[in-house]
């Protein structure tokens, strides 16, 4: 049988679908990090808890991708994402209604922010389960693209609460969220042919293998460092040099964009000199990068060059690890993709929150940067580690392939 | 389920004085009925002054003979034209020798049926036809002069002419096929029709075998076949879909190795040290009652645990036992009574080239140049049983104390036999020693294992890889290879170019066979084999003009990006 090109393979609605619904789900996701600012200064925060804002649908996004993934195996992606989707619509509109007028009511809305940012576990095997494999790459490099909808949300959001007042802003972001669910539900088809669902033993098989750790570290370390950056860097360049949310917001949106262009880039770096050999320099261009930002420049331009080089690195190291994971762990890649994807979120919690923590105790971010450039060098060390564990045969089981 | 046929035969002279036709089969037992399969043969002798006989008789009975003592590794067609290139010269010499037997020559068509599928061999006008779902095809073409008055003149036979060539053919084999092999006499009187028609009385069942046998030989000469005329059929009863892997089933119901202490007794062996220890495997020196040191193998618990790994582990074995050579650690049987899955080979002190590399050992020139012409041999020793070890590597050849070179694990080697889902993984082994081809999904075969072969030569002189090291999982760009000597002046040219050819990104470049290597080696600065040595490498601005001022463009943009940047602030 002749290779069908690309856009003849595959449900083209649906990808499109997968891609709106990614996109927007994202944008609100994250959407408390280029709001924090004029919350934090209505609700009287305090830097730590200014960080555990952003940080926490970060953490329950990670979680409950784990929740969303074992949902789509049982009840279709569509479906799934349908409920994630309305769930989402129902506390931004609640908010909206109601009003947030705690810290405790935020981390709330932060929770059920999280749903959305489980939505990668919905929109990818969604769009992906309608191609063959040899497209498969190409159709989940364009659902992936969705993570623009980070840089959206910290491109748009402060001018929004800046002329309408931050509460009203989730009020707007219902009118996209709603019209995108309605072509989704239209448009959206789930694949005919579906696999089987995963046992919830196959996580706890797959943990057995010490690659399957690192694998979860280096995620941590390079999707956390994206996404802790992504959702801290509107407050830290307010706080920081006293920028005002909008400028801060573009400013962020900046570095958001540099580190999501970046992620297929990474991949095809990773597949041509070596997943290991690119995520060793990605590391290390990340590690100088941050060690420096910690150092505190007088100019904020230096700070964001800083920044856009530890975010293209970090973002490049994304695509590198999801090079090596589908291949290493062929057999077990849906569990894994969901292992990892949440070990990236935990990292992103982490650093999102300890942030705000040590500038809270000491007055200055300094020490969060540095201790995540210590995670950075672990990681390192794990790198090598895992190389040498590497440098053996790799026998024909290894090598089976498996459909996702 | 193992291969079933029913077989009968039937021959009979007719009006001439002698018979001339010869066929015979062989049914095995066993591992042979497996790795070998049912043979059936006809030949139909052409006489010069009566050896037609003598030789259709001869060379149907080695086919037979012979083709059971081909390695057990080798393809079938590799096989049968092996034997038939053989015979072709016996007969050549007998003719030539005896007067009696001059012009002698004989058709010789041979039907092998393995696994689940058919082979064949053919050269000459006896026929095989195949019976299946009542139509009958001919699978064999006739070599004979297409012209009137000589359509029975033959333009090959065995014996006939100095080399002979042998078609060759295969497909699957279903249950309830008939194979019917038919001389001459037999076909030329019957029409196809007739032929049909009995054949689907077999198959039907509404008549026997040897019925069927006698009574279409029989026809034959009452409709006026002036012609030796014979007639052997054989119906498959039942096929056997995974050959190999029931061979190999006993070996995969016995479980785990447990984990053994040093000093442990296990199924009569004393546990001595623990020589390896990998993701799929693991090694363990042991002495047997008699105090011989052997290696005891086995899969890893986890390992074990995967049906493919198991079956891949039992696949070693089998390669194992059947390359008998001074260059491989001999397989030693396991006890009846094991209480676990393991192998055992011979064991002999000494270190891995690996192991010496990464104690630093210095390879000088003699001494590598001696490695590469026994390794040479060693890996010819292995292609010329048909199997491609896919993994050889510093750390897979072994330098006994005994001075004997000696290859390790066969851990992912392929041999003829086929066991698909062994050998579709073409990127299985070591990434840095793979070929390039190999990166593209080719088939592995000898020219890659040269490859492997002069990647190993090259690391033993510079500890360093000819394109960087691989990672897995990469899809590497190959380049240019850095000539030994930028790391080693002291490698003569000669020896430079021989490993240059090895490591050639096309596979055509390199050498054909281990043993054109080998030659190439000991003929040493005289070899003629090697070519001129490869171009210096160039810098980027002779080898692409276009790149280069494409790189200079863009950093010139990028500079006047920066200074208006500049300017602006």
């Amino acid at each position: 049988m002749a290779a069908t090109g690309f856009w003849q393979a595959g449900h083209r609605p649906t990808l499109l679908a997968a891609f709106l619904y990614f996109d927007l789900a994202f944008m609100v996701w994250v959407i408390l990090g280029p709001l924090g600012v004029q919350i934090a200064n209505d609700l009287k925060l305090d830097p730590a808890q200014k960080g555990m804002m952003v940080a926490v649908p970060v953490l329950s996004g990670a979680l409950l991708r784990i929740v969303v993934g074992v949902l789509v195996d049982h009840l279709k992606p569509k479906l799934t994402g349908a409920i994630a989707q309305i769930m989402v619509l129902a506390s931004l509109a609640f908010a909206w209604i109601n009003g947030v007028h705690s810290y405790t009511e935020v981390l709330i809305l932060g929770v059920f922010l999280g749903v959305a940012g489980a939505s990668f576990a919905v929109a990818l095997p969604l769009a992906s389960r309608w191609y063959p494999p040899e497209h498969q790459g190409t159709a989940l490099g364009i659902a992936g693209a969705g993570n623009s909808g980070t840089a959206f949300a910290a491109l748009i959001a402060p001018s929004l609460a800046a002329a309408f007042g931050w509460l009203n802003v989730f009020g707007i972001a219902l009118i996209p969220l709603s019209l995108v669910l309605v072509f989704y539900w239209i448009v959206a088809k789930d694949a005919p042919d579906c696999p089987p669902p995963k046992p919830l033993t196959a996580y706890l098989t797959v943990l057995r293998d010490r690659d399957a750790w690192w694998f979860m570290f280096f995620y941590s370390v390079t999707f956390g460092g994206f996404v802790g950056l992504a959702a801290s860097l509107t407050i830290y360049f307010n706080v920081e040099y006293g920028l005002d949310a909008k400028t801060a917001g573009f400013f962020t949106a900046a570095c958001v964009f540099a580190g999501s262009l970046m992620r297929p880039i990474g991949g095809n770096v990773a597949d041509r000199i070596g997943g290991i050999k690119s995520l060793s320099v990605m590391y290390v261009v990340a590690l100088c990068a941050l060690i420096a930002v910690s150092f505190h420049f007088e100019s904020a331009w230096m700070a964001l060059a800083l920044f856009v080089v530890a975010m293209l690195a970090l973002g490049m190291g994304n695509g590198a690890v999801f090079q090596l994971v589908p291949q290493r762990f062929r057999r077990e890649i849906g569990v894994m993709t969901g292992l990892v994807g949440m070990a990236g979120g935990i990292g992103g919690f982490y650093l999102a929150s300890s942030l705000g923590y040590f500038k809270k105790m000491t007055g200055s971010y300094q020490i969060g940067f540095l201790i995540f450039a210590g995670l950075a060098v672990f990681a390192l060390v794990g790198l090598t580690v895992v190389k040498q564990r590497w440098r053996t045969t790799w026998g024909s089981a290894a090598m089976t392939a498996a459909k996702i | 389920m193992p291969l079933t046929v029913s077989v009968a035969h039937y021959s009979a002279a007719g009006p001439r004085a002698r018979n001339e036709d010869f066929t015979g089969c062989v049914t095995p037992h066993g591992i042979d009925l497996v790795s070998k399969g049912f043979a059936a043969v006809i030949a139909d002798g052409v006489s010069g002054a009566g050896g037609g006989r003598e030789a259709a008789e001869h060379c149907a009975r080695n086919v037979l003979a012979d083709y059971y003592s081909t390695p057990e590794t080798w393809e079938v067609s590799q096989s049968l034209d092996k034997i038939y290139g053989a015979l072709n010269r016996w007969v050549q010499t007998q003719a030539r020798a005896t007067r009696d037997l001059a012009g002698m020559a004989t058709t010789l068509t041979t039907l092998v049926l393995r696994g689940s599928m058919y082979h064949f061999a053919h050269v000459g006008d006896t026929r095989i036809l195949l019976l299946r779902g009542g139509q009958m095809q001919c699978l064999t073409s006739d070599h004979v002069w297409q012209r009137p008055e000589m359509e029975h003149v033959l333009t090959r036979a065995v014996g006939l002419d100095s080399s002979v060539t042998v078609d060759h053919g295969f497909g699957p084999a279903r249950t309830g096929d008939v194979f019917a092999l038919v001389s001459d006499g037999v076909w030329a009187a019957l029409a196809t029709t007739d032929i049909e028609r009995e054949l689907n009385r077999v198959a039907d069942a509404r008549d026997t075998v040897e019925h069927i046998a006698r009574s279409i030989v029989e026809l034959a000469h009452q409709l006026g076949s002036k012609d030796n005329a014979t007639a052997l059929i054989v119906v498959v009863n039942d096929i056997d879909e995974n050959a190999l892997r029931d061979v190999l089933h006993s070996k995969r119901e016995l479980p785990a190795l447990p984990a053994l202490d040093i000093g442990q007794r296990f199924d009569g062996f004393s546990v001595e040290e623990l020589l390896h220890q990998s993701r799929v495997t693991v090694l363990y020196r042991v002495q047997d009652l008699h105090g011989r040191p052997l290696v005891l193998k086995a899969l890893s618990r986890t390992a074990h645990a995967d049906a493919h790994e198991r079956l891949a582990f039992a696949h070693e074995c089998w390669l194992n036992k059947r390359v008998v050579a001074r260059f491989f650690a001999q397989n030693v049987d396991v006890p009846e009574d094991a209480s676990a899955s393991y192998t055992l080979t011979t064991f002999h002190s000494g270190k891995s080239l690996g192991q010496k590399l990464a104690a630093g050992e210095y390879f000088n020139i003699p001494e590598t140049v001696k490695y590469a012409s026994e390794l040479a041999r060693a890996v010819g020793a292995l292609h010329r049983r048909s199997i491609i070890h896919r993994d050889i590597k510093p750390e897979n050849i072994h330098a006994g104390d005994d001075g004997q070179l000696r290859l390790l694990d066969l851990g992912v080697a392929i041999s003829g036999f086929e066991v698909a889902e062994l050998s579709r993984a073409t990127r299985a082994g070591t990434p840095s020693y793979l070929a390039p081809e190999l990166f593209e999904n080719a088939e592995p075969g000898p020219r890659s294992d040269i490859y492997a072969v002069a990647v190993t030569l090259y690391h033993l002189l510079t500890r360093k890889f000819p394109y960087g090291e691989i990672e897995p999982f990469q899809s590497p760009k190959f380049g240019e290879v850095i000539p030994v000597s930028r790391w080693r002046p002291d490698c003569p040219g000669w020896f430079e170019r021989i490993i240059l050819r090895g490591l050639s990104i096309d596979a055509e470049q390199r050498f054909e066979t281990a043993e054109e290597l080998l030659i190439a080696i000991e003929q040493g600065p005289l070899s003629a084999a090697s070519p001129t040595l490869a171009r210096a490498r160039q810098p980027l601005a002779t080898r692409n003009r276009l790149r280069t001022w494409q790189i200079v463009a863009a950093l010139s943009i990028l500079t006047n990006l920066f200074l208006l940047f500049m300017l602006n602030r």
